[in-house]
């Protein structure tokens, strides 16, 4: 028993002394951060209406436990009823400032605000902290503020990649949907793959100069799994558009060759200096073919073995059949 | 009998929820403040004083920032060589972390409070100057071959060109900035430093000033903390930074039971030692257990109205760096 209680005391500090180098990760984020921009709420109401009301801090209760057991970031729909709880008294819509738009906007929203400033630095800069610097200063805040961001140039770089995923996701959702209304016509999916691709490439037109310091900072191991989630979402998002509803093998293969095609006619509008990138376009169009003439051949191949086996065993058959083996005495 | 002290008990403590709604000015959060702050507040005999904690000691408020005054006058001529000698040199690297962790853009203003000898404030105007040396290269290395033109703009906005850093070191005590000052001649920094007393309850400046609040190794001898934070908050700019390095809770029981030790036998030892003052050592390391661990702290900030706040240990916990955004 005694040596039981020691052994779990001996485990407790084992423990401790893993949970050392895990604190400064577990501090911090989201439910902390609402309740923080919560109770600024509640306080700066508490100020305007000048009373200690019950009400709003029985709401604030209902609203945190309301939000800890939802588990999305997507935060905004719950402050946003929040802001249209308290929007009556504060009236400040006009008002841009950061510090009336807090009580209605999430620390995330308001970090994607920062970096999407940033991003018109970024010929200047670089893919930098200077650039964030600089967009939080267009926004009236303190250069000091970058250190809301604990990968710097990553956060700006994943920040761009994600609302360029999220532009195509829109752009080819809204094209699905004309399809649907019957105001479009169908592609085929080599064509349809190559407009998306080709769509989601010239998003990178503006940033092209810089776009390469930007690759190698994805290709940085605390970026990598980031990186690679934001490309393996935007393919999946691709080829459902395309139509893929593939269960099997065909899953991962496409997927895969899609990958391929987009990254390498990344690296070659990377380097490409002819006129509105047509040897990029040129490429691409090469290697969706390539991909669609690999799939036909895999078919053709496919049906030739099943013809080729059918045959020799047509051939065995005949044989024994002259051979008279086959007759059953 | 039983019923006479319960009456004076309740009395008193009326008296202290009294006293605290009189001191908070109406702000409406110390209706969240947690119950053992008041009952710590409520033990007088009922009149206006209110106790406070010096070290293990417990004072009444206003005799606290005497007696914390009277402790770094005293400590001031030795504060640096005792530092080295407390921490065996490693509060150097805890505030060389803090300055990366801050990571300045060049052309900010620092406030460092309680900035005492101001070793803040000199690696805050090294690591700026450093950094904008760095840029300016980068700046000449992209621009490889510029024409003339490029050379003659260059010629006139060459003047204008340094956005300057600043940093302005506060401290409520003259002793501690007389010897700061004497070290910033000697390692020949001028400019960009400024050398300014002032309470960090009762800030001397306006709001909305500064990018950057510091207050390290300082927010423990405050005697109202929260009034520290909201003074912080009021001087910092939208987007400002507040951070502090303080003595912090050792998670780890086998690494606390060694600091432990160590505190309590050998720093006052070293203090009467080398600065021949046994009770402000003493004093120094009571403080320590008395402030307030990492995770309150750290809720004692996101009261104040910071946002992002978050926490890091060095060492294990013996020291931990709190940084909070004004937004």
């Amino acid at each position: 028993m005694a040596a039981l209680i020691r052994g779990l005391r001996a485990g407790k500090a084992l423990r401790g002394l893993a949970s050392v180098a895990v604190q400064a990760k577990l501090s911090s984020q989201c439910n902390r951060v609402r309740r923080g921009i919560h109770r600024a709420a509640v306080l700066r109401l508490a100020d305007d209406f000048k009373s200690n009301s019950v009400s709003p801090p029985s709401y604030h209760e209902v609203h945190t436990a309301g939000e800890s057991s939802s588990s999305s970031t997507q935060g905004d729909f719950s402050n946003t009823a929040a802001g249209k709880e308290y929007g009556q008294p504060n009236t400040s819509y006009q008002d841009q400032s950061g510090e009336h738009d807090e009580d209605y906007e999430t620390e995330e929203q308001l970090q994607a605000r920062i970096l999407t400033a940033s991003l018109e630095f970024v010929p200047l800069h670089g893919w930098s902290v200077e650039a964030i610097a600089a967009g939080a200063e267009t926004l009236s805040l303190s250069a000091a503020s970058t250190g809301m961001f604990n990968n710097g140039a990553g956060d700006l770089v994943l920040h761009f990649i994600a609302e360029c995923n999220s532009q195509l996701a829109a752009t080819l959702a809204e094209q699905q949907n004309q399809i649907q209304l019957g105001q479009a016509e169908p592609k085929k999916t080599a064509e349809f793959l190559r407009d998306a691709v080709d769509l989601r490439l010239r998003m990178l037109i503006p940033y092209i100069d810089t776009w390469p310091q930007a690759m190698s900072i994805l290709l940085l191991p605390h970026n990598i799994p980031d990186s690679l989630k934001h490309l393996s979402t935007m393919v999946d998002d691709i080829w459902y558009y395309a139509g893929d509803r593939s269960t099997d093998m065909n899953w991962y293969t496409r997927r895969a060759a899609l990958t391929g095609i987009y990254n390498t006619t990344e690296l070659v509008m990377v380097q490409d200096s002819s006129p509105d990138f047509e040897e990029t376009w040129a490429f691409l169009d090469n290697r969706i073919k390539d991909v669609v003439n690999m799939a036909n051949t895999a078919k053709q191949v496919q049906a030739t073995g099943e013809a080729v086996v059918q045959g020799l065993m047509g051939a065995a058959i005949t044989l024994k059949n002259l051979t008279g083996m086959n007759q059953r005495r | 009998m039983a019923a006479s002290v319960k009456t004076l008990a309740l009395r008193t403590l009326c008296a202290s929820t009294r006293n605290i709604q009189h001191v908070s000015r109406g702000r409406v959060k110390h209706s969240c403040c947690p119950a053992w702050v008041t009952v710590r507040r409520g033990y007088s005999d009922g009149t206006e004083g209110k106790n406070t904690h010096f070290g293990f000691e417990t004072v009444p408020e206003e005799e606290k920032a005497e007696r914390v005054y009277k402790v770094f006058e005293s400590v001031a001529e030795k504060y640096d060589v005792m530092n080295d000698a407390m921490s065996l040199g490693i509060h150097r690297l805890w505030k060389d972390t803090l300055l990366h962790v801050m990571n300045p853009q060049p052309g900010l203003r620092l406030l460092d409070t309680a900035g005492g000898t101001g070793d803040i404030s000199f690696r805050f105007l090294e690591y700026t100057r450093s950094m904008h040396e760095r840029q300016q290269r980068q700046k000449a290395r992209s621009s490889q071959t510029p024409s003339w033109r490029d050379i003659a703009d260059n010629y006139a906005s060459n003047q204008t060109d340094l956005p300057q850093s600043r940093a302005v070191v506060c401290d409520i005590n003259k002793e501690m900035l007389k010897v700061g000052k004497q070290r910033a001649e000697k390692a020949g920094i001028s400019t960009g430093l400024s050398w300014v007393v002032g309470d960090a309850e009762e800030l001397p400046f306006d709001d909305d000033q500064f990018d950057i609040y510091t207050i390290a190794f300082g927010i423990r001898n405050v005697t109202h903390i929260e009034q520290a934070l909201q003074e912080a908050v009021r001087v910092l700019k939208p987007g400002g930074r507040f951070l502090c390095l303080e003595f912090s809770k050792v998670s780890n029981p086998v690494l606390a039971r060694l600091y432990d030790a160590y505190s309590f036998q050998m720093i006052p030892v070293l203090g009467e030692v080398i600065a021949g003052d046994w009770k402000s050592y003493q004093y120094l390391v009571e403080s320590i257990r008395k402030f307030p661990d990492q995770e309150t702290f750290k809720e004692m900030i996101e009261d104040a109205g910071l946002f992002c706040v978050k926490y890091f240990n060095l060492t294990g916990g013996v020291v931990s760096i709190h940084s909070g955004f004004k937004l």
